[in-house]
């Protein structure tokens, strides 16, 4: 019992966290936020079996995590009230060239970050992107213009 | 002006509209979760050590042990008997929330002899003469599963002669 609680507590806070932190942090792993990425897991890991070694251990986590995330994506999939809660909502980054800077700076994302993911996509300049969208993922969608 | 791509709502997702308010929902959950580790410094969970002292003519004994713990921590109980007047037959009996639940790794220097006291812990440190000390320590770890307030007393004795007790209240945490 004491496993399945601590399961759903961490997973539940992992989860808020997640959402809080913001998306771009998220998506982007430089080579620093994968320690960070292994350092979490392990952080968890100690915190969720501490000195259970059993099989059954294991059992019990795995399974309440599965539960947990089938649970989550049933409701985010059943519920469209609380999948702005559960998944996020898009926002636009860029309209007909121009970077929308408050939805920038709302997600700390700055132009050069904006300009270096274009190039990522193959895209030159700004000029040539009606719309960008920064996805519930965390990555940024480049929709070009039609002439371009 | 372009069609925005579909499923994209401009009112809601370029001009924000009906979202303003998530952003301070995030800065607040990003506050709570920073709140935790705040607290941790000020230790609110555990396991810096604190003295607990009960004097009296004949003896002083000090208790210093964390009060705050957490699950699967190492720590130590020290128990320092100053003796004023000569104290012939030092027994240190230790309430049995010292023991429940945790993993009692080692006692030293190991007393004389080891009973049980009606389910307190006894332990015989033999003679310690006046003026002089006696410490006592004791290395523990906490069970994962013990979690909770309970209280806790140490009482020095010399025979059947209660010289003096600190009561500790511990918490705890998962």
């Amino acid at each position: 019992m004491d496993l399945a609680i601590r399961a759903l507590i961490l997973y539940a806070f992992v989860f808020v966290l997640t959402r809080v932190v913001g998306r771009r942090e998220l998506s982007s792993l430089q080579p620093f936020d994968l320690i960070l990425l292994i350092v979490l897991g392990d952080s968890i890991q100690q915190g969720l079996t501490q000195d259970d070694y059993s099989v059954t251990g294991a059992l019990i986590v795995v399974g309440m995590i599965a539960i947990l995330q089938v649970a989550t994506s049933y409701l985010s999939f059943r519920v469209p009230r609380l999948r702005p809660i559960l998944d996020g909502l898009p926002i636009v980054v860029v309209e007909d060239g121009k970077p929308i800077r408050k939805n920038l700076h709302r997600e700390r994302i700055s132009v050069e970050e904006l300009t270096e993911e274009m190039r990522l996509q193959q895209i030159a300049s700004l000029d040539e992107v009606q719309w960008a969208v920064l996805e519930t993922s965390g990555s940024i969608s480049f929709i070009k213009k039609n002439d371009s | 002006m372009a069609e925005p791509p579909d499923a994209i709502d401009l009112g809601r997702d370029r001009d924000l509209q009906g979202r303003r308010k998530d952003v301070w929902v995030r800065r607040s959950l990003l506050a709570l979760a920073a709140l935790v580790p705040i607290l941790a410094l000020f230790n609110l969970f555990g396991q810096r050590p604190a003295t607990s002292k009960a004097s009296v003519p004949a003896a002083t004994l000090s208790v210093y042990a964390p009060t705050r713990l957490r699950g699967g921590l190492l720590w130590e109980g020290r128990f320092h008997i100053t003796a004023h007047q000569e104290i012939k037959n030092a027994i240190l009996v230790l309430s049995s929330s010292w023991a429940e639940g945790m993993s009692i790794n080692t006692i030293e220097p190991g007393p004389s002899n080891e009973a049980s006291d009606n389910g307190k812990l006894e332990f015989t440190l033999g003679h310690i003469p006046a003026n002089r000390s006696f410490i006592l320590y004791m290395q523990f770890q906490v069970n994962p599963t013990n979690v909770g307030h309970r209280s806790r007393s140490t009482s020095l004795f010399d025979g059947e002669t209660k010289l003096a007790t600190v009561h500790q209240k511990v918490t705890i945490f998962p």
